[in-house]
């Protein structure tokens, strides 16, 4: 029995190459995939915090647009099944020296959200700082939002990238920030059997403002469609770079191999055999590259999460789906990359070993 | 096997390679095809063998046309063997493991490596051993499968004159227990050995001589 592992040490430096070349492109699918799909679950997870509901201004493609009146809330807080409405106004403003920051302002009830490591909540003219932000900017007491200043109440750390890199105020000082009432609404339910009929109403109660359940909205949600997208269309463009790397060099190995491909030929292994053959090499090297470039994803992601330069804000996590997936990738890869090659060797013409000289 | 071609043509191109050939192999000869370069031999050997398809002209196995014998593949393996001039012995496996590729019975490997004496030198790779001893482990690798019929082109043509005269012997020994060999080659020392000699000559056979 001929064993890949020999085949593949042989050829050491062609190995060498397609391995590479696979690794760079599961690392770049492992990487885009983590990052967008990050970015999206930091954002669901906030959106999902007290939220069964979310009310955004009607049509709006971002959330980050949203005006909606939040002179809605009680009205709404006494609607039959609802447990508690809380207000987000959402923004970024630069905060000296850093050029973009992420900005909320939050309704007094939902200060309890965020889990405070010294100091208190937000009074008027306050800001308390999500964990990261506070190390970047080395300990202030107080900061310079869009040259306004505030004075920093306390520190909070979030699992959440988003607002761990953020700046919390309360709704005033945010509405006065970016000149609106409120971005969304977020409306936590005693019972979520209740939701179509709650849904109904709020809509009724404000024209203006569409209503959906969160897990709805983040199905639905524009920005995280052209996110998803995205990065669907980078890792496809980087699976068709590992494939077009894999072909092209199976085909020069092919073509250094022709002797060997010729004789199985003459001796009667079958192109089955062959291809086979073919394959189980390429599989090898694509589960090596997978592990490697899983190996080498985790701790490019785990630095990104410490830089300093994106403050928390990249956030990507490699998740079981992802694994199972990208390695569905990877051998898919390794498999469509390998079988041209593989099927040129196999119909190699052992007359060629006759006709032409040296092993 | 007996193999039987008749009529035998063959073009590369515009060039008229082989003008005409009828001849009968007997099963379990050793029949040696000799000739000058470019007189036809090596293009005769292939069609033989099966490797190549004739132009014009039919080559029959004991009575079947190729058509009629089924997978190529798996006649080749259970009747026919190769030893070309370069060993084609592949580098990254052991003598063993070359013959072990083509074997469809392992257990025959090891008899057959110290029937050609080159036992010892099992589990070394080609680049390790003589290029007499490559080119055994290459007959061993074609004889494994007790194949009908050896076909040879120029197998001694990377050879001193010592291990040539060594590998027609073998070749002989074979043929007596009752292994075909059909030979191309342009060393005359090979007419020796054979039973049967045809010489080729400008893509006709010149002459059939048997022993």
């Amino acid at each position: 029995m001929i064993t890949p592992l020999k085949a593949l040490r042989k050829n050491r430096f062609k190995t060498a190459l397609i391995f590479m070349s696979m690794t760079v492109s599961i690392a770049a699918i492992f990487l885009i995939s983590a990052i967008s799909g990050g970015v999206v679950s930091m954002y669901s997870a906030m959106l999902k915090t007290d939220g069964d509901i979310i009310v955004t201004q009607k049509g709006i493609a971002d959330t980050f647009f949203s005006d909606i009146n939040r002179s809605q809330m009680d009205p709404i807080a006494k609607m039959e099944g609802v447990k508690e409405v809380t207000a987000l106004i959402l923004g970024a403003a630069p905060v000296d020296p850093l050029p973009i920051v992420g900005i909320y302002g939050v309704s007094e009830n939902r200060f309890k959200s965020y889990a405070l490591t010294q100091g208190s909540s937000p009074q008027m003219g306050e800001v308390m700082l999500g964990s990261k932000i506070y190390e970047t900017l080395k300990h202030p007491k107080t900061i310079l939002i869009s040259k306004k200043k505030f004075v920093v109440s306390g520190v909070f750390k979030s699992k959440i990238g988003f607002e761990d890199g953020g700046v919390v105020m309360g709704l005033e000082d945010g509405g006065a920030l970016f000149h609106k009432s409120a971005s969304i609404l977020l409306i936590t339910l005693r019972d979520l059997g209740k939701s179509d009929l709650l849904i109904e109403k709020i809509n009724t109660l404000l024209p203006e403002g569409e209503a959906k359940t969160t897990d709805s909205f983040i199905d639905s949600y524009n920005q995280f469609k052209i996110i998803k997208t995205s990065s669907d269309v980078i890792g496809a463009m980087a699976f068709l770079m590992g494939i077009l790397g894999i072909v092209s060099m199976m085909s020069m190995v092919v073509n250094d191999r022709k002797g060997e491909f010729g004789i199985m030929r003459s001796i009667g292994l079958s192109s089955r055999t062959i291809i086979f053959k073919l394959l189980s090499e390429t599989l090898i090297i694509a589960v090596l590259a997978f592990t490697v470039a899983w190996g080498v994803s985790e701790g490019v992601l785990e630095l990104i999460e410490h830089a300093d330069k994106f403050q928390g804000y990249i956030n990507g996590e490699i998740t079981f789906t992802l694994l199972c997936n990208v390695f569905v990738v990877s051998v898919t890869m390794a498999l469509f990359g390998t079988l041209l090659p593989a099927i040129y060797a196999a119909r190699i013409d052992p007359m060629s070993l006759i006709q032409r000289g040296g092993a | 096997m007996k193999i039987i071609a008749r009529a035998l043509e063959h073009y590369y191109g515009q060039e008229h390679i082989l003008r005409g050939i009828d001849i009968e192999i007997k099963a379990g000869s050793f029949t040696a095809i000799i000739g000058e370069s470019g007189s036809g031999k090596t293009t005769l050997l292939s069609i033989l063998s099966t490797l190549l398809n004739p132009t014009i002209g039919s080559v029959r196995f004991d009575g079947k046309t190729i058509s009629e014998l089924g997978n190529i593949d798996t006649f080749r393996r259970h009747n026919i063997g190769f030893v070309f001039q370069f060993h084609y012995l592949i580098s990254y496996l052991t003598l063993r493991e070359n013959v072990a590729l083509a074997a469809l019975d392992e257990s025959l490997i090891d008899p057959l490596l110290a029937e050609l004496g080159i036992n010892s030198l099992a589990k070394r790779y080609s680049d390790e051993v003589s290029g007499g001893e490559r080119q055994r482990a290459a007959i061993a690798r074609a004889l494994i499968n007790r194949p009908k019929v050896v076909f040879a082109d120029e197998p001694t043509g990377n050879l001193d004159s010592k291990n040539a005269l060594g590998a027609y012997e073998l070749f002989k020994r074979f043929s007596r227990e009752g292994t075909g060999f059909v030979v191309a080659s342009h060393d005359k020392k090979l007419a020796e050995y054979a039973d049967t000699i045809i010489e080729m000559e400008d893509g006709l056979v010149k002459s059939i001589y048997q022993r």
